[in-house]
């Protein structure tokens, strides 16, 4: 596995604990929209962006 | 529902879905490559909407849906954890893709037997996702008969409905291979995506707007806006049925085959990035969709009767109703059709191919062929039979197919894998898996999946280290 592949793993990572460990602590008491439904979403976006980046350059060592 | 409307939803989409498998047929398809690959000529936009397709059944608008009316918004973190967990496919897509074109793999049993430099392998692996797929077929099947009966009151029987079922799945997969398949899966992920969202918004709408739609919760039902709200959605739950999950997109052939047919990485990017976007609006229309129900109407005895209840209320013109039911058989349809594909190929090349050295490739498609209808029926046979063998298997297949994640990861990961350790974890952690299925017990609390991927993850690396790993492993797996 490249160094950059490790990096960008262990931040998807990262992301995917806080999408378990927030929900139940911190959100547990907030009944509102921008409580544990808008914390998901924001989330996976972040792992979206860093898919984005960690594939950019696909297909150009081709 | 008005019955003749249904009927006539039904044909007209029958009609174009036809249409378009056999303008699909494309050169000659007279290799397992061509049949059950497309050629890995794949372009993006197919591959993604084909991928999300696959990937999301009649579960979302029935199954989570159903999970959101129950639990409330652990459903929504239960789905994206899977979505993320995609994130996979950018450690691994390019892996099975340059390995996949470099050795001519077809199959992802196929690539594992040769990685591990055993056959046996191969063909357990393959013989294992068939123990498992077939009945989630089946409850596919059973899915549209049920559906279909539940909207029209019973006009529809429910045997009328799994044949219709399982026959449009066997026509789609037969007319070009993967390529009628990925064609209608296209066509019928946008028509599902499109629809639903309509729905959704109208239902945002008419329920005071998103202000309004989320008082109305945060008021009646504060309980359903976060975990573990009423309990359903407790810690071990969610991490029981999270974790299985996580790894769908390693431990289910139909999807992880998907990898080797992109006509390019930069196709193969394009399908990753495509689908997580079509995944997260999916996710959030099925929850909008749980919610809306929760609050139309609050004290059902059965969740699954949540969405068929929506699509005919005040609020949603019956002729979109129509249209959305029959976007929910055809994400169904666009399901089992990719498993018929999947399976028979695994059987033609993994199964027969080994079990017969002097089988060409041209009659491992013929034998593939054969089989794609007689899997078709098993499946059928199966949703009819109503026993608690299918609920059972189905639910563990998940769970099942999650044992060969290790050996999957140790492909290209771990050099120290060897064949006895795969065998071993595949055979014994999926014969417990079902053992704790059919007893319905949960050894020290833990559910089927966690102990399927825990006892795997184990069986796999202690075995691995007592057996002599391969000598002579290609290059290009580790590079």
């Amino acid at each position: 596995m490249k160094a950059n592949e490790g990096k960008w793993a262990l931040a998807i990572l990262f992301i995917i604990i806080l999408a378990y460990v927030l929900p139940y602590t911190i959100f547990t008491n907030v009944a509102k929209w921008y409580g544990s439904f808008l914390l998901w979403i924001v989330l996976a976006l972040i792992v979206f962006i860093i898919n984005y980046f960690l594939t950019k350059d696909w297909g150009k060592e081709e | 529902m008005n019955t003749s409307f249904v009927w006539w939803a039904i044909a007209i989409y029958t009609m174009v879905a036809l249409i378009i498998a056999f303008l699909a047929r494309s050169g000659k398809q007279t290799s397992m490559n061509s049949y059950f690959l497309g050629d890995r000529k794949l372009n993006g936009f197919v591959s993604a909407l084909s991928y999300s397709a696959t990937t999301y059944s009649a579960f979302m608008l029935v199954g989570l849906a159903g999970l959101t009316y129950n639990g409330g918004i652990g459903a929504l973190g239960f789905e994206l954890i899977y979505l993320m967990g995609v994130s996979l496919v950018a450690f691994f897509g390019p892996r099975f893709w340059k390995v996949g074109k470099k050795f001519g793999y077809v199959t992802p049993s196929e690539m594992l037997g040769d990685r591990y430099s055993n056959k046996t392998v191969a063909i357990i692996v393959s013989l294992s996702s068939c123990i498992f797929l077939i009945p989630y077929s089946a409850v596919q099947l059973s899915g549209v008969g049920y559906l279909l009966q539940g909207v029209t009151n019973n006009a529809i029987p429910f045997t009328t409905g799994v044949i219709i079922a399982t026959v449009l799945a066997i026509l789609f997969s037969y007319i070009a291979g993967i390529r009628s398949v990925a064609w209608t899966d296209s066509l019928q992920a946008l028509f599902m995506i499109i629809t639903s969202t309509i729905v959704v918004i109208i239902l945002i709408n008419g329920l005071g707007g998103f202000n309004g739609f989320f008082n109305t919760l945060q008021t009646e039902q504060p309980e359903k806006l976060s975990v573990p709200g009423n309990g359903f959605w407790s810690f071990i739950n969610f991490l029981g049925m999270t974790i299985p999950w996580f790894f769908f997109s390693l431990s289910n052939p139909q999807v992880s085959q998907r990898l080797y047919m992109p006509a390019s990485l930069k196709s193969l990017r394009s399908m990753l990035i495509g689908f997580m976007v079509f995944g997260l609006v999916y996710t959030i229309v099925a929850v909008i969709w749980g919610f809306s129900a929760s609050i139309m109407f609050p004290n059902l005895d059965n969740a699954d009767l949540a969405t068929p209840l929506v699509l005919q209320s005040d609020l949603i013109p019956p002729i979109l109703g129509v249209i959305v039911m029959v976007g929910i058989m055809a994400a169904a349809i666009s399901t089992i059709d990719s498993i018929l594909l999947t399976l028979s190929s695994l059987f033609a090349r993994d199964v027969y191919g080994n079990f017969n050295k002097k089988a060409t490739d041209r009659m491992q498609l013929h034998v593939g062929k054969i089989v794609i209808p007689i899997i078709a029926i098993l499946s059928y046979l199966f949703a009819l039979m109503e026993v608690n063998l299918i609920a059972v298997l189905s639910v563990a297949s998940s769970a099942g197919l999650l044992v060969v994640v290790p050996a999957i990861i140790g492909t290209f990961f771990w050099r120290r894998g060897t064949a006895a350790g795969v065998i071993t974890s595949v055979v014994v952690s999926g014969l417990f898996v079902i053992i704790i299925e059919f007893t319905q017990t949960e050894p020290l609390g833990l559910s089927s999946g966690l102990w399927g991927i825990l006892l795997s993850t184990f069986l796999f690396i202690t075995v691995s280290l007592l057996t002599k790993a391969p000598k002579k492993v290609p290059k290009e797996f580790f590079s």
